[in-house]
């Protein structure tokens, strides 16, 4: 029997508003058909009516789990147009923030992995020790999620010897988590039998379907911005690039957890190293140029570009965020899967949509706005 | 720690949010917010919940089904607008995508103010709309020194020179004149908490303060404004300039340029002039020979 089901916009296996067509025969998943436009918020083109400095508070609120790698990346690519370089320091501070900030989004999508496995055990305690790196966020930047510590030519906020002491202190305690979370994926873990070999990506298809990120690296290539392009302070600093085997969905969520005792390291040696100096460079007029920055965000490969008319207003941003390249992947992994695993397949990718909506149609005629999903793209070639 | 017996279910609804709030909303799950303490369990089917959280204003896509939403909430239906976004739509108001903001899709109760607000505030608001009290003793409860709170300005020190309302990224100053009084106005609900103000602000008249409970009934009361008193044109006698901000310029004047103090005295004078009056001064030449040598002198100092 085939039949078609509408998953959303509200639905308890969804965080954030998007629609789902699944096609199931036989109680396996055939098709999935995606509908966004739920969370567009027109962020591409508000871009170029506020001020470069103002876009960094707006590049930022493309998502909330991402702020300091939108930030960075807008303020870099930014930087090339103003042709100014970050001090030392504030690269070092950049990369801080930004690991720390991948720890947070990669505890939030494993906490949330082991509730959608009902181990509320990992959940309470993953959540808990989160609090940590919150508690630190807002003492360094003040504020949890959004941290406004990025401006173009530098950074806003810089680091004392105390909250360095105090930042060494919260990555001792959660290098104790993540080897504690690493133990559920051993073995005879807690959630290695109930996610292998399930929603399989394989090298190839992930490669054709564009993906990026953990979603990449889970299918075993060995792909990284933060190697293969160092930006910030990462060409200083030594870390590995862990890769899956089988780009199933433990392995995808395995990289992760095994990415955050690399963040760890990342943390501590640009702590170690913490070059003195000042943290902002003066900024002049932008040139008449374009400039494309690219980092390794939590989800994935980021990219902003940005065109320049000279004026303090940008004429063109652009941004590819990794959730836009790693959902034409669904494709592969929804199928034959049961119905009731398509909440960890959909999560494994650990989907943002807040910051992947993003085309919308007004029909000139009638005045008459309305949001397109990309099968219907794809259709219309 | 005492469980109530009856639990009130609490619905989010995820209207174009960033997920800020979402994640925030998250976050306050965890035991030492004390959220359970209040008789409140997070559930994932509106019918089953009697207060909904929005998170987002909405935009045209999402604006019908967080009507339906709401229609399936319990009567007597609590709605709390959580974030900036749901209350003004901050950073976004201008874009072409949206709708809303949430009040004007759906009724809402009570308004959260915060880009994103803590955890805390969201325990603090559903705590008071419940009618009860929790302790805020441990350390957390309080922000820490340089938390970005309720921005705050000092009449005292605020000359009204507007250099906040230019820079703001979300526009959430607004500066307008009446009665020859220059009112400087902050919308709480439409701030995004960023700083910027108060780095801007010449005179250290705005300060982010560490208050982050800003709950309000209604979206209007979420303001906060000062009244500057402005002086009359000489020229016109319509009201230009207030005088500390003439008065500052005139300080750093003083201090950039200690050799031309025989020009402050007219210097002093066309100040207190309007825009409109500074155009049609008369005496063109020596206006314009003052403006030649003062960048003379600017340009001595940068060699």
């Amino acid at each position: 029997m085939v039949e078609t089901i509408k998953i959303g916009p509200y639905h308890p296996a969804l965080l954030e508003p998007q629609v789902f067509n699944v096609t199931v025969k036989d109680g396996k998943i055939t098709n999935v058909d995606m509908e966004l436009g739920y969370a567009h918020r027109s962020i591409e083109k508000l871009m170029t009516t506020k001020t470069y400095n103002q876009n960094v508070f707006l590049a930022e609120r493309v998502c909330g789990i991402c702020s300091a790698a939108h930030s960075t990346v807008y303020c870099e690519t930014a930087e090339k147009l103003f042709d100014v370089q970050a001090p030392d320091r504030a690269r070092y501070i950049r990369t801080i923030f930004f690991e720390l900030e991948r720890l947070e989004s990669h505890y939030l999508i494993l906490a949330l992995l082991s509730h959608s496995l009902h181990e509320e055990e990992y959940f309470g305690k993953i959540l808990s020790e989160r609090e940590l790196l919150m508690d630190l966020f807002e003492l360094t930047t003040g504020n949890r999620v959004h941290y406004a510590f990025n401006k173009i030519g530098g950074v806003r906020v810089d680091l004392t010897p105390k909250t360095v002491q105090k930042m060494k202190n919260v990555t001792t305690e959660l290098r104790k988590l993540s080897t504690h979370i690493l133990q559920a994926f051993g073995d005879k873990g807690a959630f290695t039998t109930k996610i292998k070999g399930k929603g399989i990506l394989t090298k190839e298809k992930a490669l054709a379907l564009g993906a990026v990120g953990p979603t990449l690296r889970g299918s075993g290539v060995k792909s990284d911005t933060r190697k293969d392009d160092p930006y910030a302070a990462y060409g200083d600093l030594n870390f590995e690039v862990h890769v899956g085997s089988d780009g199933d969905i433990y392995d995808r969520h395995f990289v992760r957890a095994k990415e955050t005792i690399e963040s760890i390291l990342i943390i501590e040696q640009a702590l170690d190293n913490l070059p003195e100096g000042p943290i902002q460079e003066e900024v002049g007029a932008p040139l008449e140029t374009q400039a494309l920055g690219r980092v390794e965000a939590p989800r994935g490969e980021l990219i902003y570009f940005a065109k320049s008319d000279g004026t303090d207003v940008p004429e063109r941003v652009k941004i590819r965020t990794p959730s836009f390249a790693n959902n034409y992947s669904y494709s592969e992994m929804f199928l034959n899967q049961e119905l009731s695993d398509f909440q960890l397949v959909l999560e494994s990718t650990d989907p943002c949509f807040s910051c992947t909506d993003r085309l919308i149609i007004v029909d000139q005629e009638t005045g008459k706005k309305k949001l397109v999903s990309f099968s219907a793209l794809e259709r219309r070639g | 720690m005492k469980v109530s017996k009856k639990q009130i279910g609490v619905y989010r609804a995820d209207a174009s949010s960033c997920n800020g709030c979402d994640i925030e909303i998250l976050a306050a799950l965890v035991p030492r917010f004390r959220l359970h303490e209040l008789g409140v369990k997070v559930v994932t089917q509106p019918e089953e919940a009697g207060i909904l959280l929005v998170t987002g204003g909405g935009n045209i896509k999402i604006d019908n089904d967080l009507k339906k939403v709401y229609e399936r909430i319990q009567p007597p239906r609590i709605v709390v607008a959580i974030g900036s976004c749901a209350i003004s739509w901050e950073a976004f108001s201008e874009g072409y995508s949206i709708a809303g903001p949430a009040d004007e899709t759906i009724p809402v109760n009570a308004y959260v103010c915060g880009c994103p607000p803590r955890p805390q505030a969201i325990v603090a608001a559903l705590a008071s709309l419940l009618g009860k009290e929790i302790e805020e003793k441990e350390d957390f409860w309080h922000a820490p020194p340089d938390f970005r709170g309720k921005p705050d300005l000092d009449p005292e020190k605020c000359t009204a020179c507007g250099a906040c309302e230019q820079a703001c990224p979300t526009r959430a100053i607004e500066i307008s004149e009446k009665n020859g009084k220059r009112s400087v106005k902050y919308l709480f609900g439409k701030c995004s908490y960023c700083r910027t103000c108060e780095t801007v602000c010449p005179d250290d008249a705005v300060k982010l303060t560490q208050e982050y409970l800003l709950v309000f009934k209604d979206r209007k009361e979420a303001t906060f404004s000062a009244d500057i008193e402005l002086l009359r044109c000489p020229g016109c006698t319509s009201y230009s300039l207030s005088p500390r901000q003439i008065k500052r310029a005139l300080k750093t004047i003083e201090e950039n340029v200690k050799g031309y103090a025989q020009f402050l005295e007219q210097i002093k004078k066309a100040m207190g002039l309007c825009l409109d009056c500074r155009r049609k001064i008369q005496n063109v030449k020596e206006a314009k020979h003052l403006l030649f040598q003062l960048r003379a002198k600017a340009l001595e100092k940068s060699h």
